[in-house]
């Protein structure tokens, strides 16, 4: 009897580590991702392919209420318009289900974002992507292959940035070298999801 | 589970690697469990991390701590072990506390809750225990100040990105047995709390 239960446990634990695992779908680095449409503030659909720089594009998760967003804001338009000029647009995304159009409209306008923001409504990209946290960059090349997944540095304040994650990304792979660092993390803000799929943990 | 790989060989690889750790998990805990079961577990009081030792008063009250300190803190201390990350300038985070303080309050002795806070550090003495100190909130509490958060963050979870708030409880092996990134459900969290807390007293 109390074999039986050890067994079914540790059954038990197997699976429930694959359920956390399986709400995970970040897609791999080296991964081609799908194209989507989505969208954009005015209400035309716009397709991730229609967007894309002829040297790779950078998909960023925003959000109008996050403060991490609004601390990195400068920073991001900065990149947008230096790597723009080098053939890498940037495509926000704003799957907040707290954060209506209005919102978004007005802070796009307060932030000076110069590139398209697209409405990911009941957050199914970010949901398909796995994207959980703003700000959230995905760094695809030219062939949509997905090469960075992560923060944009290391220092949300600003201040003390070490490690420029993002556009180190950018150089490497604007001089055909591979980027030494693919993957890295930083605290930000959880994207708020539709209550649907809420309270799945 | 996505339509997003164009690489077909991806399924059976993805699918491999995510059944070696869940049979490995299998292994582990049976192995776990009938070392633990041949043993009598001694009675450990809870042990206070060497770096809340001088809390007094409200000033002083959260400790600095980095990630060797946020490794320590979830060492197995014969109890489960609650964390929650939060920053006062975090909505959710502040929206969920009186939840946590109550939780933190029927849960006492029972396990140990730590509240780490990630503002910036110039806050430790101001910020972060006011609110604290609104909130009536008693759990020893943290400030983590690291240089790089990207290694701290994966040591608590692989599968967390850093979105906040952030909770995690571990079992009394120092096992993580649930996170939560985001608010949290309150009953689930107490759910998770009573499965985890019978699994002890087994």
């Amino acid at each position: 009897m109390k074999l039986n239960r050890l067994f079914i446990s540790c059954f038990l634990a197997a699976l429930s580590f694959l359920s956390v695992l399986g709400q995970s779908s970040t897609p791999e680095i080296g991964s081609i991702v799908e194209n989507f449409s989505l969208p954009d503030t005015d209400g035309v659909v716009r397709s991730l392919d229609s967007l894309s720089g002829p040297k790779g594009t950078v998909v960023i998760w925003l959000s109008a209420q996050c403060p991490v967003v609004r601390g990195y804001k400068d920073r991001i338009n900065q990149l947008a318009e230096v790597y723009k000029a080098k053939g890498i647009n940037f495509v926000g995304i704003n799957s907040n289900a707290t954060e209506d159009l209005n919102w978004v409209k007005s802070n796009i306008t307060e932030f000076g974002y110069k590139f398209p923001v697209l409405i990911d409504k009941g957050n199914v990209l970010a949901d398909k992507w796995g994207a959980t946290v703003t700000p959230e960059v995905y760094f695809l090349d030219a062939s949509r292959k997905l090469i960075y997944h992560g923060a944009i540095d290391n220092d949300r304040s600003g201040r003390n940035v070490t490690e420029k994650y993002l556009e180190s990304a950018f150089e490497a792979s604007l001089g055909n070298k591979p980027v030494t660092r693919t993957r890295a993390n930083a605290f930000g803000c959880t994207i708020k999801r539709a209550a649907k799929t809420q309270g799945t943990n | 589970m996505t339509k997003l790989f164009k690489n077909s060989s991806f399924y059976g690889g993805f699918a491999g690697a995510l059944l070696a750790p869940a049979l490995l998990i299998f292994a582990l805990c049976i192995s776990q469990v009938s070392a633990q079961s041949k043993k009598t577990r001694p009675a450990r009081p809870s042990k206070t991390p060497a770096t809340n030792a001088n809390t007094n008063g409200a000033d002083n009250r959260v400790k600095l701590i980095d990630e060797v300190g946020l490794k320590s803190l979830l060492e197995p201390k014969g109890k489960p072990v609650l964390i929650n990350f939060w920053a006062t300038w975090c909505d959710p985070c502040r929206e969920e506390f009186p939840d946590l303080v109550k939780i933190d309050n029927d849960y006492k002795d029972r396990i140990i809750f730590y509240a780490i806070s990630i503002d910036d550090p110039e806050d430790i003495n101001t910020k972060v225990p006011q609110f604290l100190n609104s909130m009536k909130a008693n759990m020893p509490a943290f400030l983590l100040k690291t240089a790089d958060e990207s290694a701290a963050i994966t040591s608590i979870s692989p599968l967390w990105n850093g979105g906040m708030p952030f909770t995690a409880l571990y079992d009394t092996s120092g096992k993580l047995v649930y996170f939560r990134e985001g608010k949290i459900v309150p009953e689930s969290l107490r759910e998770e709390l009573d499965k985890v807390l019978a699994g002890t007293n087994k």
